[in-house]
C-alpha cells in the first residue's frame, strides 16, 4: 500500500483530467463522511489515497486491499450500519462515561467495512485513534510467548505488540509529540521513561525493545485513558476512538500453549489483558469504543465450524463472559444488500470492468448471481472475482 | 419398427473392452444441459430437424454432475479441471481454476487502470478468451508417432486429431507449471503466468510446441513411412 499511494494519486490525477466523468448513479462526490446522509445510501464515495496510507496501513479486509490495487482506486460504499454508528458518535454526549457499540452479523455483511467506514469519520474529525485489525491475530499463531518481564503470571507477545506501535505511530503522528507521559516508567534496570516525556519516545521504546514492547502497549493504553478525559484546555484536548475488530476474541479461548503444554487464558496475555481493560466504561469521558464481532447470537454457524477447529470456537463460554463484560452496549446490526446496494455494487463493478463474462452483463446472468450470493457482500465478490 | 428397435437396445458389451472407456451402448445420444432458445422449427435445416426428432425418441445418456445448464458452465474449462483434478479431488482443482481465471483478470484489469486511454483498448481482460487463446497458441498442428520399420523405429510426422491437440495442449501447460516452477509458488499463480505468456507466443510451453514443430519438419523424409 506504500508505494501504490504515488502511484495510485498520479494515475488519478490523469484520468480526471482526461475524462470528466459524469456523476453515475452509484457513486457520491462526497468525500468527507461527515456529510454523508442516508440519500446516500447504496453510493460508492472515494477514499482518499494519503487517508488510506495513513489511517488504513493494515486495518482493511485482505480482499478489499487487493481490490483497491486492482481498481487503482478504494471506494467503499455508504450503508446504514455505517450511518447509524457516525450518527451516534455525532450526537454522543461526551460529558458521560463512554458509550460501546457492537457490529454484528453474519459472515460477509461487512462489518469491517463499516467498522472502517466509521473510522475514517473518526480520522476527519481529528480523533485520536485506537484500532486493533483483528483481535484474532493476537490470540492464535503466535510464534514468539515470552514470560512477561513486569508480572511473573502473564506472558508477552513481542512481534504482535511492536507491529501495533509501528501502525499506531502511522496513525496517530500528530498526537505523538503532544501528548505527554504522567507516571515514570521503569523497563529494565537501566532503562526508565521519565515523567513528562512526549508519548513518541514511549512509543520509540517498544519498538527498539521488543523484550517490553507488550509493556509499553499497556503503558500507552493506561496514559490515553488518563489524558483523554481530563483536557479541557484548548491545546491537549482531543477525543479518542477505540476500534476493536473481532472482539470475540478477547474472551474466547486462545490456541496459544504454555511452555508445560497447558492452554493460555485470556487472561494470562498481557496485551489482552490491557484490551480488556480499555473496553470497561468506567472510565473518564471523552471516549467512545466501536467493536465488531461475529454474531454472539447465533453461536457456532457452520462457515465458522469448518475453517476454525471446533476447540477454538468455543461459544458459550464467550457468550457468557463476554456479554457480561460488554454490557450495556449498543448493538448495531449487520445484514446482507438490499436490492438498491446490490444493484450499486453490479453497476460499479461494471464500471470498473470486472464483470468480464459476456452472460454476467446481462438480466439473466445478474439473477443468477443474485440466486447465488443471497447479496452476501463477499461471496458477491468472490463469485465475481472468477466470472 | 419395436423388434429392431429391441434388437438395439439389447444387453450390449464391447467386443473390446478398455479400462477406461464408457459402458453405454453406443446407441445413447449425448446430453446437452444448455438453455439455448429454442430455433423455432422453420429455420432449421433438414439435418437439424432430423436430430431434433431423435433426441425425442432415442434414450440419451445421464448428465454429468459437473455439467451446469447456466450459460456460465464452459466445457473447455470442465475438461481443463477434470485433467488438473488429483486423487479425484475435484473441489481443489476447481478452486484453482477459479483463483487462476481471477488472478489473470486482476492482472489484466490494473494494467486496464493503469494506462492512458489510448492503449486500453488493446488490452484483453476477459480471463476466458484469454485463456482460449492461449490454449490455441499451445496446440501444436503436427505431431511425431513411432513406427517401427525394419528393425529402426522412426518418429514420423502425422496429422493430430482436434482432440488430441487440445490434450496435448492442456497437458503440457499442466505439467510445465508442476514441474518447472519454483516450488514455493501457488499452482494458480504458475498458471496465470504460463497462460499469460501463451496469450503472448511466449514462454515455454509454445517454445515446446515450437520444438514439436521443427522436430517433425526435420523428419519429413520419413513422412512416407505412414500407412494410415
Amino acid at each position: 500500500i506504500q508505494s501504490n499511494g504515488q502511484q495510485l494519486e498520479a494515475v488519478a490525477v490523469e484520468t480526471a483530467s482526461a475524462e470528466p466523468n459524469p456523476l453515475s448513479v452509484f457513486r457520491t462526490s462526497e468525500q468527507d463522511p461527515t456529510y454523508h446522509s442516508e440519500g446516500h445510501t447504496g453510493q460508492y464515495y472515494m477514499l482518499p489515497p494519503a487517508h488510506i496510507q495513513k489511517l488504513f496501513p493494515y486495518g482493511l479486509p485482505p480482499r478489499f486491499q487487493l481490490q483497491i490495487k486492482t481498481f487503482n482506486e478504494g471506494c467503499v460504499m455508504v450503508r446504514p450500519p455505517a450511518l447509524e454508528l457516525i450518527s451516534y458518535l455525532k450526537r454522543a454526549d461526551y460529558s458521560k462515561p463512554p458509550l460501546r457499540y457492537v457490529l454484528y452479523g453474519d459472515i460477509g455483511t461487512g462489518k469491517t467495512m463499516s467498522l472502517c467506514h466509521a473510522l475514517h469519520y473518526c480520522y476527519t474529525q481529528g480523533w485520536l485513534i485506537v484500532h486493533i485489525p483483528d483481535a484474532h491475530l493476537w490470540v492464535k499463531n503466535c510464534k514468539e510467548l515470552l514470560p512477561s518481564s513486569s508480572r511473573p503470571s502473564r506472558f508477552d507477545q513481542p512481534i504482535q505488540a511492536s507491529q501495533w506501535l509501528k501502525n499506531f505511530k502511522i496513525t496517530n503522528e500528530r498526537f505523538l509529540s503532544k501528548l505527554k507521559t504522567t507516571q515514570r516508567y521503569v523497563w529494565t534496570k537501566r532503562e526508565s521513561t521519565e515523567k513528562g516525556q512526549p508519548l513518541g519516545e514511549l512509543i520509540d521504546q517498544g519498538v527498539n525493545r521488543m523484550k517490553s514492547s507488550s509493556d509499553v502497549v499497556g503503558a500507552v493504553l493506561r496514559e490515553l485513558r488518563l489524558q483523554a478525559g481530563g483536557a479541557t484546555e484548548g491545546e491537549g484536548a482531543f477525543k479518542l476512538a477505540v476500534a476493536v475488530d473481532g472482539v470475540n476474541a478477547l474472551w474466547g479461548k486462545t490456541s496459544l500453549k504454555k511452555e508445560d503444554r497447558t492452554m493460555c487464558e485470556p487472561e494470562e496475555l498481557t496485551l489482552i489483558h490491557n484490551l480488556r481493560k480499555m473496553m470497561k466504561n468506567n472510565w473518564a469521558p471523552v471516549m467512545i469504543c466501536c467493536a465488531c464481532c461475529i454474531d454472539l447470537l447465533k453461536g457456532l454457524n457452520i462457515f465458522a465450524l469448518v475453517l476454525f477447529p471446533p476447540p477454538y470456537l468455543f461459544m458459550p463460554s464467550v457468550f457468557q463472559e463476554g456479554f457480561d463484560s460488554m454490557e450495556p452496549f449498543v448493538p448495531v446490526s449487520v445484514s446482507n444488500y438490499n436490492e438498491k446496494e446490490f444493484e450499486s455494487c453490479y453497476l460499479y463493478y461494471l464500471d470498473r470492468n470486472w464483470l468480464q463474462h459476456p452472460h454476467s452483463r446481462s438480466e439473466e446472468g445478474k439473477k443468477e448471481l443474485i440466486f447465488l450470493c443471497n447479496k452476501n457482500p463477499s461471496i458477491l465478490e468472490r463469485l465475481c472475482a472468477a466470472l | 419398427m419395436a423388434a429392431s428397435v429391441r434388437h438395439l437396445l439389447k444387453p450390449w458389451t464391447p467386443s473390446l473392452c478398455f479400462a477406461r472407456w464408457s459402458r453405454y451402448n453406443p446407441y445413447y445420444l449425448d446430453p446437452d444441459p444448455s438453455k439455448d432458445a429454442r430455433v423455432p422449427d422453420s429455420e432449421l435445416s433438414p439435418e437439424q430437424k432430423e436430430l431434433q426428432e431423435l433426441k425425442t425418441v432415442r434414450p440419451i445418456k445421464a448428465a454429468l454432475s459437473s455439467d451446469t445448464s447456466s450459460p456460465f458452465n464452459d466445457p473447455l474449462i470442465s475438461k481443463f479441471i477434470n485433467m488438473m483434478m488429483q486423487d479425484g479431488n475435484k473441489i481443489l482443482a476447481r478452486g484453482i481454476m477459479t483463483q487462476t481465471l481471477e488472478t489473470i483478470k486482476r492482472k489484466q484489469v490494473e494494467k486496464y487502470h493503469r494506462s492512458p486511454a489510448a492503449k486500453r483498448l488493446e488490452i484483453e481482460c476477459n480471463p476466458y478468451t484469454i485463456f482460449q487463446k492461449a490454449l490455441e497458441n499451445c496446440k501444436p498442428i503436427i505431431g511425431l508417432a513411432s513406427v517401427q520399420k525394419g528393425g529402426k523405429s522412426y518418429q514420423v510426422p502425422v496429422p493430430l486429431t482436434d482432440n488430441r491437440r487440445r490434450f496435448l495442449a492442456m497437458k503440457w501447460l499442466i505439467t510445465e507449471c508442476r514441474d518447472n516452477k519454483h516450488r514455493r509458488t501457488h499452482m494458480y499463480e504458475k498458471l496465470s503466468q504460463e497462460l499469460l505468456a501463451a496469450f503472448a507466443n511466449e514462454g515455454n510451453v509454445v517454445k515446446r510446441k515450437h520444438d514439436l514443430h521443427k522436430m517433425a519438419e526435420a523428419n519429413r523424409a520419413y513422412a512416407h513411412y505412414r500407412w494410415w
